[in-house]
């Protein structure tokens, strides 16, 4: 059983300033955190088709999710075995018969193995397997591809977020289409200034009037355990003030074998370190954001719909993106702000609401993987590696 | 379906894709996949890959006109006759 109880008493303040702007710690982040946890590239619907492939890249890194020629997902290193050059540039897209290195012309099947060198007389005889595509260790579960580039510390996809199996067993996630292509946007922060902002509802009524209007009081926020994290919340009973909300709850419209208690609920599923997946009656979608420098990051999502749905079923998805459009531009404004109090030498840190364990928790998350975190002041960055290293011995 | 079957499906499958017609979408990389499949199979020389492979970023060049251009053999053995196929 989960304890997703918020202590009588608990610290109440955030990581120091100098975790947002430490270079080093940024590095430190990309090889301890991002690629040693899960990530989820995309969906199974993204690569419809044999030969459909999508590209995820992130902190260095980059994969290429393929079907191959028996319909299975593949994920591999999206680098050529010769010079390291990206097989496939485009973010997404359909290869015929086989992948084929732009940069020399080294032709590899669709399951990775290589099929030959481009000049082959000029080479000894390469063995297929040894000069294919290095796979990466992935795991699809409800439709989501993950990917996790080195060995990490958390359990298989499907024991990790195991507690929300039966919950979200309602939504047939595998039999899903994208709405549309993978969303990007580059912000100017931070990557954890993102996530202490998505990590707490506290903000909403303040920030948020669409969301306030869509579910208001009706929301909670359950902290981060184990890693994962979980918030619930209903539409709620008043009129919507806003036009896209009283819409959106007039025509929304479940689908069919969604449980009752389900059939008004937006819920966000957390994943420790970066990424939440979320659902609607009409919609299940990810996001998740990655770091490009100490205050730039990526955010990146996307929605996918049921195959099936209706005029007033495709008419409520329209008034529901609308209404996170404006929740999104709302949060990056809140990021900035968050941020910039960052490099700000008069602010002392945070002091959180019991509306914002979530916060706590997740940097707690942090602070168990990384122990560098506990440091108040900055320790620079000729040793922090090694420092943090000395810290978890 | 037994390996033998499997392999000439494949056969056919790598044979459609090297015929296939030029201009469309992908059809120069998919026709130098499959040359390399035939190279592969002792159906073609290394030569005449080269030419698919100097064709591959370009859908609308066929190779076997480059290859006559360039008087590079079109040498071919057994069951892949290109000339033959390639002006059906």
């Amino acid at each position: 059983m989960r304890d997703v109880s918020i202590p009588e008493t608990w610290d109440r303040r955030g990581l120091p300033g100098w975790c947002y702007h430490n270079p080093a710690l940024l590095d430190l982040e990309k090889e301890e955190l991002f690629k040693t946890h899960w990530q989820i590239a995309c969906h199974v619907s993204d690569v419809p088709n044999p030969g459909d492939y999508h590209t995820f890249d992130m902190c260095e890194e980059r994969a290429i999710i393929v079907r191959d020629t028996e319909d299975q997902v593949r994920v591999l290193q999206n680098v050529c075995s010769h010079r390291g050059s990206r097989v496939v540039a485009d973010e997404r897209g359909h290869c015929k018969n086989a992948l084929v290195c732009p940069f020399h012309g080294w032709v590899y099947n669709l399951d990775g193995t290589l099929r030959g060198a481009a000049r082959p007389d000029t080479f000894p005889t390469l063995d297929k397997h040894e000069f294919g595509l290095t796979p990466i260790e992935s795991e699809i579960w409800n439709g989501f591809v993950f990917v996790r580039f080195r060995p990490g510390p958390q359990p298989p996809v499907h024991e990790l977020l195991s507690h929300f199996s039966e919950e979200l067993a309602a939504y047939d996630m595998t039999n899903r289409v994208p709405v549309g292509e993978i969303w990007k946007e580059t912000v100017p922060v931070n990557w954890k200034s993102v996530r202490d902002v998505d990590n707490e509802g506290y903000h909403v009524a303040m920030a948020h009037p669409a969301l306030q209007d869509l579910y208001g009081q009706n929301y909670n926020d359950e902290p981060y355990v184990d890693g994962t994290s979980r918030s619930f919340a209903e539409f709620s009973n008043s009129v919507g003030r806003r036009w896209a909300v009283r819409n959106y709850t007039k025509f929304s419209k479940p689908h069919e074998g969604l449980p009752k208690h389900l059939e008004k609920a937006w819920i966000y599923y957390g994943m420790f370190p970066n990424a939440v997946i979320a659902v609607t009656p009409e919609t299940i979608l990810f996001y998740q954001e990655f770091p490009l420098a100490t205050g730039k990051s990526l955010l990146r999502s996307n929605t996918y719909r049921y195959p099936n749905e209706d005029r007033q079923q495709r008419a409520a998805r329209y008034l529901s993106s609308r209404i996170d459009r404006e929740t999104v531009e709302e949060d990056i404004q809140l990021t900035i702000w968050s941020n910039e109090s960052m490099a700000s030498k008069s602010f002392k840190g945070f002091y959180l609401s019991d509306l914002e364990y979530g916060v706590r928790t997740h940097h707690d998350h942090l602070r168990k993987c990384l122990p560098i975190y506990t440091l108040e002041n900055d320790p620079g960055e000729a040793e922090l590696s090694e420092l943090n290293a000395s810290m978890a011995s | 379906m037994t390996k033998p079957t499997r392999q000439r499906a494949e056969f056919a499958r790598q044979k459609s894709d090297l015929f296939l017609e030029t201009g469309i979408s992908g059809s120069g990389r998919a026709r130098y996949s499959a040359a390399m499949y035939f190279y592969n199979h002792g159906f073609m020389s290394a030569d005449l890959l080269e030419i698919y492979r100097r064709c591959c970023k370009f859908d609308h060049e066929d190779p076997l006109a480059l290859a006559k251009l360039e008087s590079i053999p079109i040498v071919v053995a057994g069951e892949l006759n290109i000339e033959g196929d390639a002006s059906q």
